[in-house]
This record gives structure tokens, C-alpha cells and sequence, in this order.
């Protein structure tokens, strides 16, 4: 591998993206000799058994971002695990995300990606792989800053959605209106957290990134990436 | 072939659809001049047009102007293609090759003969065969635009899409 002896690794979210791509994720690294890895989970959400067409798990109504840290500690020993269960919000990113690390962003919603968006444009050394879907449809996108400098453009730069959110953050929302959540189809989770990977190994293990979005739809099955100029860097 | 334009077809296009063309002709002294001499320019650079092609391509030009809404406008990709050709100015007498700009938007991708035309013209054009929202920017090759922008030979257009809220 291509990439530095040491990785620090940042799921935010662990929903249905999340426990596909850290799965994925974790084999790949745990058979990359040489490398020390830490994943971090960040998420204050239960499972829930209404989910199980989409996300594994063996304890209804465990923190996931513990079970999953501990689940994968077992299966993956060359890797370190670690978790924090809680919601991201402006108070308390800073905490969750630092210099140099790799960060996947699996939310389901537009304003976490924007408080993310914003804290790590603040940083130099940084990538964010973030990916989204609605039913049949997903995006992924590759933000890179460099020595002070975005490669990329950032989360919000060609996505007003995300840079005025009309939605809230699950630390905002209510427990019926957390319970309210829209169907979404595993296969297109699946989809996405895919691209996350091809995302990772382009941009971490070959040097790129050689480009800044790829959207796919599973009915057309089609997919095309974009290349983008940031808009300040 | 070279698709070769009626003055009627002409008189309906904007000066800077109008340049964008005389550019692909090949056309020169164009800049800066009034509407009327860029069509005289074109006119003399592409030659006489046949009787039977000025008709054929007066046809869709008239359809156009007559449709009122908006959503007449739309056309699919294969009509699209028919209606649009341009020749490459480099190429040679009775070379087929033509002229064509990669759009997209999410997902959906394709190329069209669309040289000089403006990105608001493509986005009204390619709204359901893309599936471009009306509100879309346009990013022409990484950099946004508006819909003013004439597209020229080597660009590649992009209507920005939504990221997907869920995960």
C-alpha cells in the first residue's frame, strides 16, 4: 500500500451505508501488513429491528457505534476500535475529527454534512469520503485538503442542499420523528458504500484523487463521475 | 454533413449562439459585429442552401416557434441529434465526423451536437432525457456558468444534481 504506516479512520454514522462500508473496509486494512489503523464510530443511534433488511446486528437496541466496535474487535484483531455514541454537532467535531484523518461521512442528513463540510475545510491534512442516497439513487464525495490547499471542492461547494440545510440533525430531532424515517433499499446502500471504497482506495492507497463525485443509479444502472474545481481553496 | 442554416433559422438565434457558430465555421472578423453582419458572414461562409434542405430545416424551426409551452420545447435524444448537427471546422470536405459535447447530470451522461449553443438552450432541450431540474447549474469543464455560456468544440458540460440525503 501506497498509503502512510499509521491511519486514522472516522465512520460518522453507522446506519445502513456504514456497517456495509466499515465491514468492507476492515477486511481490506486487516490483511494490509504494515499498517497501524484505528476506526472510530460516531453515532448515538440504537438499532432497531425495523432495519434489519438493511444493517447487521445481533443486539436490538444497542448503542451501534459500540456494538460495532466491539463486533469488529473480534472479527478484525490486527485493527484498534474505538467508538463515541453520540450525535455530531457544532460543539463537539472538533473532538470527534483531527489533522490527518480519513473521514467517511454515512448520515442521513444534509446538516451534519454541512458541519462537517465546514470544520474540515478549517484543516490541512484531511479526506472526506462522504456518501448519500435516496431510494434508487446515491452520490459519493471526495473532499482532500492538502497542506492547506482543497484538492477537491468541499461537501457544500457545488451542493446548495448542503450548504443552506432544510433538515436537522438527529440530535435535534424529536423520538417520534426519529422514528419516522423514509424506506430506503439496501441494494442502494450497498451501491454507495461501494464507491466509498473505490473512493478510499483511489484517493488513499493510489495518491489521487482523480476525481471529486460520482453519482450511480440502480434502475438505469448507470454511473458517472465528476471532476470539479474548488471553489476557495 | 455540414448542417447549413436558412436566414430564417438564423434571425431566431442570439449573438453569441450566432459567434458560436461562425466560430465552428471557421468564420473570421466576426467579433464585435452587429447580429446582421455575423449572419451575412455565416450565410457566405456555408454557401446556398439546398431548396429541399431549407425546407427540411425551416420545418423544426417553425414547430418551435409555434409551441407555446415550455414543455414543447423538450425534445428526446434522438431528436435532438437530428435537429443539432455541426461539422468540425478542421474537418475536411465530406468528412462525417461531428462535433460533439459530453453533458450530464447525476448519473446520466451522453454526447451532443450542441457546439454554439447556449447551456440554457441545453438545459431546456435535455430536461427529461437527462433529467436536469430547472433550477440546475451549470458547470462547464469544472468551472459553474451561466446559462448564457456559448458551448465551444472540447467543452464538457455538467447540470449539477442533488446530493442524496439518506445513509
Amino acid at each position: 500500500m501506497n498509503h502512510p504506516s499509521e491511519l486514522s479512520i472516522k465512520v460518522i454514522g453507522v446506519g445502513g451505508i456504514g456497517t456495509i462500508l466499515a465491514d468492507k473496509l476492515s477486511r481490506f486494512l486487516n490483511y494490509s501488513n504494515g499498517v497501524d489503523t484505528r476506526i472510530t464510530f460516531v453515532d448515538g443511534d440504537t438499532f432497531e429491528p425495523k432495519n434489519r433488511d438493511r444493517q447487521e446486528f445481533v443486539i436490538a437496541g444497542g448503542k451501534k457505534s459500540l456494538v460495532k466496535a466491539s463486533e469488529f474487535q473480534e472479527k478484525y484483531s490486527e485493527l484498534n476500535y474505538s467508538a463515541f455514541d453520540e450525535y455530531v454537532d457544532p460543539s463537539n467535531v472538533g473532538i470527534f475529527i483531527k489533522q490527518g484523518d480519513i473521514v467517511f461521512v454515512c448520515v442521513d442528513n444534509h446538516k451534519t454534512r454541512k458541519i462537517i463540510s465546514d470544520f474540515t475545510k478549517t484543516l490541512s491534512d484531511v479526506v472526506v469520503i462522504s456518501g448519500g442516497n435516496e431510494f434508487t439513487d446515491g452520490n459519493v464525495q471526495i473532499f482532500v485538503r492538502r497542506e492547506g490547499r482543497s484538492l477537491t471542492p468541499s461537501l457544500s461547494d457545488y451542493h446548495p442542499e448542503i450548504e443552506h440545510p432544510k433538515d436537522r440533525t438527529p440530535g435535534e430531532m424529536t423520538c417520534e420523528e426519529l422514528a419516522q424515517s423514509e424506506p430506503q433499499l439496501f441494494f442502494t446502500n450497498l451501491g454507495v458504500a461501494t464507491y466509498m471504497c473505490f473512493a478510499f482506495y483511489n484517493t488513499v492507497v493510489k495518491n489521487g484523487p482523480s476525481y471529486s463525485e460520482v453519482y450511480f443509479d440502480v434502475l438505469s444502472m448507470k454511473a458517472d463521475s465528476k471532476s470539479r474545481k474548488p471553489l476557495n481553496s | 454533413m455540414a448542417r447549413k442554416f436558412t436566414k430564417d433559422q438564423l434571425d431566431t438565434k442570439t449573438v453569441p449562439e450566432l459567434r458560436g457558430i461562425a466560430r465552428n465555421l471557421g468564420c473570421v472578423g466576426y467579433s464585435k459585429k452587429p447580429k446582421a453582419t455575423v449572419i451575412d458572414l455565416i450565410l457566405e461562409k456555408q454557401g446556398p442552401v439546398a431548396a429541399s434542405t431549407a425546407k427540411a430545416k425551416a420545418a423544426p424551426a417553425t414547430k418551435a416557434k409555434a409551441a407555446p409551452a415550455k414543455k414543447d420545447a423538450t425534445v428526446s435524444q434522438a431528436e435532438f441529434s437530428l435537429q443539432s448537427v455541426l461539422t468540425k471546422p478542421s474537418a475536411k470536405k465530406g468528412d462525417k465526423t461531428t462535433t460533439t459535447i459530453r453533458v450530464s447530470c447525476g448519473a446520466a451522461a451522453g454526447d451532443f451536437t450542441v457546439c454554439g449553443k447556449t447551456v440554457g438552450a441545453v438545459s431546456e432541450f435535455l430536461r427529461e432525457v437527462l433529467n436536469i431540474d430547472r433550477m440546475a447549474q451549470g458547470v462547464v469543464n469544472g468551472n459553474t456558468v451561466d446559462g448564457s455560456y456559448v458551448l465551444q468544440d472540447g467543452d464538457n458540460l455538467e447540470f449539477l444534481k442533488a446530493a442524496g440525503r439518506k445513509g
